[in-house]
């Protein structure tokens, strides 16, 4: 559905800029690069990293995109995003890298399947407001990478580009190549396995511990 | 009540994401104001999205940007440098060719002058200083380098002086790599 209209103008302000950029960019301009994908470090990187799961991996295949995206610059066709097509070649280049490497087995196609089963939340207790400074601590933030990693990597990826990359849904499924609706069947289970993961360290805690159980697939 | 708790489990993704229509949303909303497990659900959802949202979850490690920064520049003057330096080869390669050419050229003309002394001529392209006129190179005045190119190099600006490729290699300037060594810009060092 239509995104409100005050996101709609963010976004139009934030794709004029990223136009004039490159424009000067492909006129000689290079140092401005790091500017146009400065907002794009992190998306980029998380996503690798959840692709990978190397830190050193994800650092370095980060780089290589997006030196790469500056040679392909004037590839670059408007149709899309800037931020979209930085994270095509992302996961193609971090898909290569996997083929290249034998990193970790072949997902089987049954295990690649979306589970459309009901799904029953394992608790249903109530997340007290996170504290923002709960953030500042390297273990919360360990334990949010640790319980993304714990899910299977096409609930992964389609939960990192949209509430991360924060692509829409559609263009979450042009990049990945499948329907909207499988999109949205893949989002719900991320969404809610990550909920049930990290929700009972949250009352069990009171200080926002985080913690979880790293052998147990909580939602089996 | 007109929903139940497994309807909403199955809705509550799309509720967040905007994507039900305004029935769907009205029904969804009345039971989450009855039910506190769905509520809580729906709590757990947002909260989970609002975290790996935020910026310091996921990030790169500190120094990325320099790192980053660093190899940019690195692959920036790479560039650069292989425009000012071409490769000791190319050099190589030209000025065996130039030095072929001159003797060649040499015997060719002496060599016309007697046999054709009659048919001397005059060529009646314009001005000697034009890029036009074949077989002369283009030295930019402005750049700090030693290089000739084709007139039409890309990589040619400020003030051009044109002579011939003997002359340039006489005064000590060497062939373009991009443009006579037919060398693709964009090619790895």
């Amino acid at each position: 559905m239509t995104d409100n209209t005050e996101c709609n103008a963010r976004n139009d302000r934030i794709r004029a800029t990223e136009e004039d950029l490159i424009s000067k960019i492909l006129e000689g301009d290079r140092d401005l690069f790091l500017e146009l994908i400065r907002p794009y470090e992190r998306t980029v990187y998380a996503t690798l990293i959840t692709m990978l799961r190397s830190k050193e991996d994800a650092e370095d295949v980060t780089q290589d995109v997006l030196l790469k995206a500056l040679a392909r610059l004037q590839q670059f066709r408007r149709e899309s995003a800037f931020g979209t097509w930085l994270i095509q070649i992302a996961i193609n280049e971090a898909r290569m890298r996997k083929r290249k490497m034998r990193h970790g087995t072949m997902f089987s196609l049954t295990s690649a399947a979306d589970d459309d089963g009901a799904y029953v939340p394992k608790d249903f207790a109530d997340w007290r407001e996170i504290p923002s400074e709960a953030l500042e601590r390297s273990e919360t933030r360990e334990a949010l990478a640790k319980a993304l990693a714990l899910l299977e990597e096409h609930y992964r990826l389609a939960f990192i580009l949209r509430d991360v990359n924060e692509l829409s849904i559609t263009e979450t499924a042009n990049v990945l190549g499948i329907t909207r609706g499988a999109v949205k069947t893949r989002l719900r289970r991320a969404r809610l396995m990550l909920r049930d993961i990290l929700s009972p360290g949250l009352q069990q805690g009171g200080q926002v511990g985080l913690a979880f159980k790293e052998a147990r697939n909580p939602w089996e | 009540m007109g929903i139940t708790c497994e309807e909403v489990w199955r809705d509550i993704s799309d509720y967040v994401d905007d994507e039900l229509d305004q029935k769907q949303r009205a029904v969804l909303e009345e039971h989450f104001a009855q039910c506190r497990h769905c509520a809580a659900v729906l709590e757990g959802t947002c909260n989970v999205i609002r975290l790996y949202r935020d910026e310091r979850v996921l990030a790169p490690p500190k120094g990325f940007h320099d790192r980053l920064r660093a190899r940019l520049n690195q692959k920036l003057n790479q560039g650069a440098d292989e425009r000012i330096h071409p490769s000791r080869r190319a050099v190589l390669a030209w000025a065996l060719a130039a030095a072929a050419a001159v003797p060649l050229g040499f015997a060719l003309f002496s060599a016309k002058r007697f046999l054709l002394p009659g048919l001397e001529h005059h060529s009646p392209t314009g001005s000697p200083d034009s890029p036009a006129v074949k077989g002369l190179v283009a030295v930019s005045l402005d750049a700090n380098n030693k290089i000739f190119h084709i007139p039409s190099c890309p990589y040619l600006h400020g003030k051009l002086k044109f002579l011939s490729v003997e002359e340039a290699i006489r005064e000590g300037y060497s062939p373009c790599p991009i443009c006579i060594g037919k060398r693709k810009p964009e090619k790895k060092g």
